[in-house]
């Protein structure tokens, strides 16, 4: 058995080659990003609209329209949901097929760095929705979901790749 | 010799073997610690919601509010003098800037009061509508008279809009020579009573706060001279959201601030339907060109 046998069994990177990624974490990556882009493309529009429009149920402890236009709706003087949206067109862009084919070690760098900002937002904006607005936005729920479970997707899938 | 080579092939599969067993160790320890990590995650995030079912930090500060605004009940003089002091050359600039609706001119006898055109508004403290409308309507009115001095309050925490920073009318009075002026503030921001409008006013109120007149009835009711009538809000609220009473007051005079836009341009438009009312009265003020350009573009939706 030859070293470069070995090492393309173990999915280690041959020199200059990118390690190939498992279908799932691939596919499955891209597939949560559109989800997240959509999604936040739809908050930031309404933010830049008529926030009345807002299709989610107000039942007092859901409502859309409350957390969307809260104070906590903007971060640094930038809407909450335009961050989103910018968000999830670079996470979109670094998790297509030819950023995962890339051969610069940075786009992974980036991709679990992007990831792990994300998630770190997340938690954040829940706590706000909870304790600060006293209100839960189902739209904004459904990008954190998809932003947890693109970041448990991300970095299992840098563990599992050979170093 | 072939036993020397055997020796060796044997040494390297086993350094083979241990260097694979290493890396199996490896990938397990970096899967159990990417495994953690999402763990931690989930774990946050339900400790947050089940710290929330548990009541914890559901007291009094767990509302959106602006701090250092909760107990005021008067507008700082700051305050108060931006809004009461938004120079002519803003007006004539903005023009009616991104008013998002118009008073609807009406038939209907004039409303007076001490014989004087009467504009009578009639909202409430928790409404978010009424905080965003109450910044046009006063800026609007300090062209024609006088505060004595404007409240300070803030739209309910629980609606849409949460916790606008606002002027209030409740315990503030106007002096025209033009006008008469009546700000009825049915509640406080916890929907507490607050004025009750005289039975002329609440008369005028279930009378031309109908469909027919207003289109969608509702608060904020605004009724100039009888002859243009309103309900809802003609300021966009979503540009008050998060701003300090100080911080919106003082965009006022900035034409380039979209506050400015929103704001100014509907208090042109409020004062180009008093200027109706009032037949042209302070000329100063009525035949500013910001004034002049509100008045074509309400003339639009007029019923």
């Amino acid at each position: 058995m030859t070293g470069a046998t070995a090492d393309a069994r173990s999915g280690r990177a041959l020199a200059g080659t990118p390690a190939r990624q498992p279908a799932w974490l691939r596919w499955g990556s891209l597939v949560v990003c559109v989800l997240g882009l959509a999604a936040s493309a739809y908050l930031t529009f309404e933010h830049y609209s008529s926030s009345t429009s807002l299709a989610c149920p107000d039942t007092g402890a859901i409502n859309c329209l409350k957390v969307t236009t809260s104070s906590y709706s903007e971060l640094l003087g930038l809407p909450v949901a335009l961050l989103g949206l910018l968000f999830y067109v670079g996470m979109t862009a670094l998790c297509s097929p030819p950023a995962w084919s890339a051969s610069n070690p940075w786009v992974g760098r980036v991709r679990l760095l992007g990831a792990v900002s994300g998630v770190v937002l997340v938690v954040y904006l829940v706590w706000a929705e909870l304790f600060r607005i006293d209100a839960i936005c189902l739209w904004c729920t459904a990008v954190h979901v998809l932003t947890v479970v693109l970041f448990g997707l991300l970095v299992v899938g840098a563990a599992l790749q050979e170093a | 010799m072939s036993s020397r080579a055997a020796t060796k092939a044997q040494a390297r599969e086993k350094v083979a073997a241990m260097r694979a067993e290493q890396a199996r160790k490896d990938r397990r320890r970096r899967v159990f610690l990417a495994g953690g990590a999402v763990v931690v995650v989930i774990a946050v995030v339900v400790a947050l919601v089940v710290a929330k079912a548990a009541g914890v930090g559901s007291g009094s500060g767990s509302h959106v509010t602006a701090k250092g605004h909760e107990n005021e009940t008067t507008a700082s003089a700051a305050v108060f003098k931006d809004v009461t002091t938004v120079p002519a050359s803003v007006f004539d600039t903005i023009g009616p800037g991104s008013a998002a609706a118009t008073p609807r001119k009406i038939t209907a006898p004039a409303l007076t009061f001490a014989g004087k055109p009467q504009v009578l508004y009639i909202g409430a403290e928790y409404c978010p509508y009424c905080a965003a409308q109450r910044w046009a309507l006063a800026v609007a009115l300090s062209r024609f008279g006088t505060f004595d001095k404007l409240g300070a309050t803030h739209s309910s925490t629980t609606d849409v809009y949460p916790d606008t920073q606002t002027l209030s009318f409740h315990d503030s009075s106007f002096t025209s020579q033009y006008l008469s002026f009546t700000g009825v503030e049915t509640t406080d921001p916890d929907q507490k009573p607050l004025d009750s409008p005289s039975s002329a006013d609440q008369k005028t109120y279930s009378t031309y706060n109908t469909e027919k007149y207003v289109g969608s009835p509702g608060i904020p009711f605004l009724d100039i001279g009888g002859h243009y009538v309103s309900a809802g809000t003609f300021v966009d609220p979503k540009l008050l959201a998060g701003k300090s009473r100080e911080q919106i007051a003082a965009a006022l005079s900035k034409p380039g601030s979209p506050i400015a836009k929103s704001v100014d341009g509907s208090a042109n438009v409020i004062t180009a339907a008093i200027c109706d009312v009032t037949k042209g009265a302070p000329v100063k003020v009525c035949t500013g060109r910001g004034v002049g350009a509100s008045f074509a573009a309400f003339g639009k939706s007029t019923q």
